[in-house]
């Protein structure tokens, strides 16, 4: 069995993946470097949003009790990412694709700012699903 | 071009983001995670009436994240377009306000009903005590903020008929 830490390191990697090529087939942002997508997702999906929210906060209650919190921690940190991407690192740019009809930068970037909420709670959700499922190995 | 970011808006944007963003997710961890946040008396198993208290209290205070996220996003949100010098911090930040005070005297109308803040429970309970500084802290910041953000020169002039008058008042007459 994986121990729910790693599951919630694994799960938000593959969400963080996800959102990655989704968003480069849809050409929404592009990073200045070709290291940066890496770094937001081991960095910042990975370890902050996973391995942090998600299983410090989301790994020992119930999630019924606990999501609303996930969210907001999550939010908080992502507009706080968003914030820095924005104002002073500049390490990715929005395309001129909207976003949901959103067309403004800073918009985009609260809006997913407030989104990064979502990647806790998801990450729960999925690295209990991991978790809970036994390896091969544990059938001997 | 939008107005500089004074001092005191960088302090207030500091204070949205650390106070309504950082604060209220702090309190909620500490909440899931820890006793640090809970007061004395919900400790105690011998008084039953204490025992009915505490169910109580602790049904009240689950309720609380929910509506607390709103707070939590929205004054976020306000800070972060505060230091973008955009106008939407100040819808933004008139909602966290707004909300801030509402639980803020939801949570002050709840203790002052279970006699909570009785100086004897106060002096003796540091949970009680913080929590009482937290209400305070709450209703006296949402004011601040809703003061300082009615009157922020990111709130559009036809938002503003005080301003508007004024300005209709200075024009020189047509023709």
């Amino acid at each position: 069995m994986l121990s729910l830490a790693f599951a919630c390191f694994l799960a938000a990697l593959a969400i963080g993946t996800c959102v990655e090529v989704f968003a480069r087939i849809l050409n929404l942002w592009t990073y200045r470097s070709p290291l940066y997508p890496l770094i937001n997702v081991v960095l910042i999906f990975g370890l902050v949003q996973g391995f942090g929210v998600g299983w410090v906060i989301g790994g020992r209650e119930a999630l019924r009790g606990v999501f609303p919190v996930l969210f907001m921690v999550g939010a908080v940190l992502g507009l706080l990412t968003e914030g820095l991407n924005e104002y002073w690192l500049h390490a990715w740019s929005w395309s001129d694709r909207p976003i949901l009809g959103i067309r403004r930068s800073i918009d985009k970037s609260a809006f997913i700012g407030v989104a990064w909420g979502f990647a806790p709670l998801l990450t729960v959700f999925l690295a209990r699903l991991i978790a809970a499922r036994p390896t091969a190995g544990a059938y001997g | 071009m939008n107005p500089a970011l004074s001092r005191t808006d960088k302090i207030h944007a500091a204070i949205l983001a650390a106070g309504g963003g950082g604060l209220v997710c702090a309190y909620w961890i500490a909440f899931f995670h820890s006793d640090l946040t809970l007061p004395r008396f919900v400790h105690d198993m011998t008084d039953p009436a204490l025992v009915r208290l505490t169910t109580v209290y602790l049904g009240f205070e689950s309720a609380f994240p929910l509506a607390d996220l709103l707070i939590a996003v929205t004054a976020s949100l306000a800070a972060f377009y505060l230091v973008g010098r955009d106008a939407k911090a100040v819808l933004f930040g008139l909602i966290a306000s707004g909300a801030l005070g509402f639980l803020g005297f939801i949570d002050i109308s709840f203790n002052l009903l279970h006699g909570l803040y009785a100086p004897a429970l106060l002096l003796k309970d540091g949970g009680l005590l913080m929590e009482a500084m937290i209400n305070v802290t709450c209703v006296s910041g949402a004011v601040w903020s809703i003061w300082r953000l009615w009157g922020h020169p990111l709130r559009r002039a036809e938002d503003r008929p005080s301003r508007l008058m004024g300005l209709q008042d200075s024009d020189p007459p047509a023709g």
